[in-house]
């Protein structure tokens, strides 16, 4: 909300904020320039490593023939429904879970388990499921997040004083409007968390499940290139998977995580 | 408004450090009339706060009985307003949202709820701060809110769980005031527990003496000073100061011999 101060980008803020920017984005440059005058002073052969134009060029043609934003399109809206499915079943289980102790403490260790299982771990029977394509990729992004939000959502209202629970119950909350004034809202920074956290891992084994499991996305385009020695689409595939991911990460999540944990008071603001 | 009745409560837990039940409180019977301002005192460890707790109803009492007015107490409710020591105050609401939060739980409008809240966060001397978040408030401020959000849901009965242990001498001070004036001036019923033998003096009509381990009732002292009360009157005057050693004398009496000091004081 704009009327508290303290979350406006003050122009001290606001610089240190470019500064960091500057600060990530200048030794990427510097990559990409020690990349550009490697293959020209080497002379390295294009099947074997692209040069930066060749790179260029290819997403230029990419671009033009529309296939580009097809694969990415694909991508995308994989993470975006498996996600969202994943948010909506495994926050109220997660939180469901967490008001009973006993249960908490059986489920924990399981949730555990499957939230540190690779979702690409999932793809052999995901395939056998639901076949190759939108259904079996899906299925792969929702476990990767379904077990890391539910674990982190777990935490979260554990981890939410008695105090809180009993002031609520003592102004006349009853248990459902504790659920969703007290738990729900209290547990939202590791909610928050845990889907950044769960969609790392499912932006990873999305790409790696395109690779077997589908005829479309920013996966199935580099693995296709591999099979036309085509290394500057491989290339322009890794180089696109790691921008969109930072993208993401940098300026939604990651923003979005920030907030919640200084709002929450959980942890004070920079200087503060 | 109705009278608070306590019939021979005691609370007995098991000690999973001891490893043997414990019984923290021991057949306490008290009455607190409509309107009234009473003050638990005791020793650390005496059950004051579980006392609390119990008339809260975020234990159950193992014996004996909670009566306010004709209703038995069965657990917490809004006829029952509770002030804890550490705030618990929501950190996720502006202060006028934690204030209007038990009128928001009983269905009362948006418009009536926050026009009451705004009310009461004046009344407790913090207009001006409606939209600030606890975590930008001193734990002086943030107990105001604590008072504030308690007395706008129009409890019965206001339960006071050392509400001022954890905030420095003279905000306390300030706080103990502040507390006179709104009670003067409304003359909500209040169970006020502490340790601080001179606020329970400054603020109670009648203060009630715990003995330490089982906590059952040692003594009842009326407080008669005259109203309204302020420290720059009372600190010097005779009465109280001889009302402070008489209580004193019977919370260090109910001390083990072993520990004359007086005991330091744990939380919980």
């Amino acid at each position: 909300m704009s009327r508290e101060a303290g979350t406006q980008p003050q122009p001290s803020a606001l610089r240190s904020r470019v500064t960091d920017a500057v600060w990530f984005v200048a030794p990427l440059l510097a990559l990409v320039a020690a990349w550009a005058v490697a293959v020209r002073t080497f002379h390295v052969p294009l099947r074997v490593f692209p040069s930066v134009g060749d790179v260029l060029l290819a997403g230029l043609q990419e671009f033009q023939r529309g296939s580009l934003f097809e694969h990415i399109r694909q991508s995308l809206t994989r993470v975006a429904v498996g996600t969202i499915l994943a948010i909506l079943t495994s926050v109220p289980i997660g939180i469901a879970v967490a008001t009973n102790r006993l249960v908490a403490a059986c489920l924990a260790p399981i949730l555990r388990f499957f939230a540190v299982l690779a979702g690409i771990a999932w793809i052999p029977i995901a395939t056998l499921w639901f076949g190759y394509g939108f259904g079996a990729i899906t299925f792969v992004i929702f476990n990767a997040v379904f077990f890391v939000v539910a674990y982190n959502t777990m935490l979260g209202v554990a981890s939410i004083p008695q105090v809180l629970r009993n002031a609520a119950a003592s102004l006349g909350a009853t248990r459902w409007q504790i659920f969703l004034e007290v738990l729900l809202p209290g547990a939202l920074p590791n909610i928050v968390t845990g889907i950044r956290t769960g969609m790392g891992y499912a932006w990873r084994g999305l790409i790696a499940a395109e690779m077997i499991a589908t005829n479309a996305g920013l996966g199935y385009m580099l693995f296709l290139a591999r099979d036309f020695y085509r290394t500057e689409v491989i290339l322009l595939g890794m180089i696109l998977i790691g921008t969109i991911w930072l993208a993401m990460d940098r300026l939604i999540l990651a923003p979005v995580e920030r907030r919640t944990i200084e709002r929450w008071g959980l942890a004070r603001r920079a200087g503060a | 408004m109705a009278d608070l009745v306590i019939r021979k409560l005691g609370k007995t837990y098991f000690d999973l450090y001891a490893g043997r039940h414990v019984t923290a409180v021991a057949d306490v019977s008290l009455e607190i009339h409509t309107g009234e301002f009473v003050s638990i005192v005791g020793a650390s460890g005496c059950g004051k706060t579980t006392l609390l707790n119990m008339v809260a109803g975020f234990i159950p009492p193992s014996e004996g009985e909670i009566l306010l007015g004709d209703r038995q107490v069965k657990g917490p409710g809004p006829d029952r307003g509770v002030v804890f020591q550490g705030f618990a105050l929501f950190p996720w609401k502006s202060v006028l949202d934690n204030v209007a939060f038990g009128l928001k739980m009983r269905g009362v409008p948006r418009a009536e709820r926050l026009r009451i809240a705004e009310e009461y966060v004046a009344l407790v001397g913090l207009a001006g701060a409606e939209s600030r978040y606890p975590t930008e408030l001193s734990g002086g401020m943030q107990q105001r809110v604590g008072v504030a959000r308690a007395l706008a849901n129009s409890p019965e009965l206001l339960l006071m769980d050392e509400p001022f242990a954890s905030v420095d001498a003279q905000t306390r001070m300030t706080l103990q005031e502040e507390l006179t004036r709104i009670w003067e001036a409304k003359h909500p019923t209040i169970l006020f527990v502490t340790h601080d033998v001179d606020e329970a003096v400054f603020l109670s009509d009648r203060v009630i003496v715990l003995t330490r381990s089982p906590g059952t009732v040692r003594a009842e002292v009326p407080i008669p000073l005259p109203r309204p009360r302020s420290w720059g009157r009372l600190v010097e005057d005779g009465r109280f100061k001889a009302l402070v050693a008489r209580v004193l004398a019977l919370v260090r009496d109910s001390d083990p011999p072993t520990n004359p000091a007086g005991g330091q004081e744990r939380s919980g």
